[in-house]
């Protein structure tokens, strides 16, 4: 299994990321083009850059949560999502340690990376476009998934 | 023995029971897996069936689960059938359906039967009237009853009540809700979070809702088709017809009298295990343990019993698995006005209160001995889960409010605290 990784301390917020992911969801996405969002979104915080993205938890709870039965769990331990299913409630957003749900008020449907963009061969269109090597794609090294589920919580200490 | 099936029972046909039998098949394909439902319907979204009244969703999008699905796991189904009486000495249950009853043994039995609307006398059940909002039954009777220019009455201005009256408004029926407390939602708000989400129900839908609260309904009499209710403060409505939202009982009709029946919801550990030897329970029809205060509680929620479906189902199988605890939570939208509360959102003496008001956005974050016990969003909701994770963790807001997610809610970048 592979999982996202994000190092801050190498990332300048350039948000090529962001328009990656979001040209190569825009293909698979039902929504209009012009508003199509992307699942990893870079923010500026006075802690420094930030990025949300979906940690890929072992038991995740938004699978439990989601009263419409549009997120479940997908082949390689990802949480897939079927938007026709969303009906805009947010319980998602509500146990997401990790806000990686992102909350849409204007298309009433809450967003998270499905991984439709295809790059069986290669890495994900967001890791590509990052040449500062911030944002990565590796094996999950963790022994326990309960560990992993902690650690992606955790908060760094500084 | 080894050679011969074992015999698992699940009673109840909802997200506990169905997310239960789908972890059973997910380890165990060889044994018999039963699941026994009361309705004429396969499992279905319960919490949609408010959207479904409203037109948000098709049927087909409420029916979730098809009995494809059962039979593709091979999971067997039983509809229009109720369990009567859990004998866990022979470790058999009596069911009854088609007015025959006949007994269905177990080796591993799950309680996953949910819970019933509350009537009072007065205003007791009344298939032709007086209803509540649980089942996709109801939801096709409130469809079918709800008519342009009709008039209904709410008792109960909960999660439920609240959404009744949103999906009877998109109908063009004038709704009325009565509601005991002084705010909406009861334990998930405070004043003006409550004001907020009434202004926007009677605004949005153009006064065809409206709130009434610090009321009750005292009596209900039938004038000819219609009902008649006297309220607490003297008033009266004359209604098409009333949905009783005051609350839910968990359906513990069938372990009456047994080991497996303690006093209210069906008291559980944190492997869903009850009192009885083989015998679990969960989701609406069990209690158990709060995450932070350790009490019991009972928190009939839809993440709750599809999590806690899953727990009892590793622990059947024999497999450690637990139940982390309970915290009360719920998100929903009156009109594209969020609301996202978690935990202990109604301040008391001893706690903390931080507050981030605009006119679009509330929020407020509770602290007991600065840890967060409590938070309510409204307008927006980003972010809200790294909250509940910390109310979750006990972690001191000091350290908290570092955390980079923690970024994105105003209530920490936005709000200075005194002191």
């Amino acid at each position: 299994m592979k999982a996202f990784y994000f190092k801050p301390e190498l990332c300048d917020l350039c948000r090529k990321c962001e328009e990656a992911c979001s040209n190569a969801c825009k293909k698979y996405r039902s929504l209009p083009s012009s508003k199509a969002l992307p699942h990893v979104r870079a923010f500026f915080s006075t802690k420094g850059p930030i990025l949300r993205f979906c940690k890929q938890c072992e038991e995740p709870p938004c699978v439990d949560a989601c009263i419409g039965e549009s997120l479940q769990m997908g082949p390689g331990d990802f949480v897939i999502q079927d938007e026709s299913r969303c009906i805009g409630c947010f319980m998602c957003n509500m146990v997401c340690p990790n806000a990686a749900m992102v909350p849409s008020y204007i298309h009433k449907k809450a967003f998270k990376c499905t991984k439709q963009c295809d790059f069986s061969d290669s890495a994900p269109p967001c890791v590509k476009s990052c040449d500062r090597g911030a944002l990565t794609f590796e094996d999950v090294i963790d022994t326990t998934k309960k560990i992993r589920r902690k650690r992606m919580a955790e908060i760094p200490r500084k | 023995m080894s050679g011969e099936k074992k015999s698992f029972v699940i009673v109840g046909n909802c997200i506990a029971g169905v997310s239960a039998a789908d972890t059973l098949r997910q380890y165990n394909q060889r044994d018999d897996v039963i699941v026994i439902g009361d309705e004429d319907v396969p499992a279905y979204s319960r919490c949609l069936i408010t959207y479904y009244l409203a037109g948000d969703v098709e049927e087909a999008h409420l029916l979730s689960h098809s009995p494809d699905w059962y039979r593709h796991r091979n999971i067997k189904m039983l509809l229009n059938t109720k369990a009567q009486r859990v004998d866990p000495q022979k470790k058999e249950i009596t069911v009854e359906a088609n007015r025959r009853t006949k007994k269905i043994a177990y080796d591993q039995l799950l309680i996953a039967t949910g819970a019933s609307p509350i009537f009072f006398n007065a205003f007791p059940y009344d298939p032709e009237g007086i209803i509540g909002m649980r089942t996709y039954g109801d939801a096709k009777k409130l469809k079918s009853w709800a008519k342009k220019g009709k008039k209904a009455l709410i008792i109960g201005a909960g999660f439920v009540g609240l959404k009744t009256a949103y999906g009877l408004s998109k109908r063009g029926v004038k709704t009325q809700v009565v509601e005991l407390l002084p705010t909406v939602l009861g334990r998930m708000t405070d004043l003006e979070a409550s004001n907020r989400i009434v202004n926007r129900l009677t605004s949005a839908s153009k006064g065809s809702i409206e709130i009434k609260l610090n009321s009750s309904v005292v009596g209900v009499t039938k004038v000819g088709a219609k009902y008649r209710a006297a309220m607490s403060d003297g008033a009266e409505a004359e209604v098409d017809f009333i949905v009783a939202s005051v609350g839910v009982r968990a359906n513990t009709d069938l372990v009456q009298g047994t080991a497996i029946y303690g006093k209210g919801p069906i008291q559980v550990d944190e492997r869903q295990k009850t009192a009885a030897q083989d015998v679990y329970a969960a989701g609406d029809v069990a209690q158990s343990q709060h995450i932070v205060s350790k009490g019991w509680i009972y928190n009939a929620i839809w993440p709750v019993a599809a999590a806690q479906g899953r727990v009892a189902a590793h622990n059947m199988l024999g497999m450690e698995k637990i139940f982390a605890g309970n915290l009360p939570m719920n998100s929903v939208d009156f009109f594209h006005l969020w609301i996202t509360a978690i935990g202990d959102v109604q301040a008391r003496d001893s706690i903390q209160c931080l507050k981030y008001e605009t006119p679009a956005v509330y929020q407020k974050l509770l602290l007991k001995d600065n840890i967060p016990v409590g938070f309510m969003a409204i307008g927006n909701v980003d972010g809200a889960g790294v909250i509940r994770s910390m109310i979750e963790q006990k972690i001191p807001w000091d350290e908290a409010k570092k955390q980079p997610y923690a970024q994105l809610l105003p209530i920490v970048t936005q709000v200075q605290e005194k002191g």
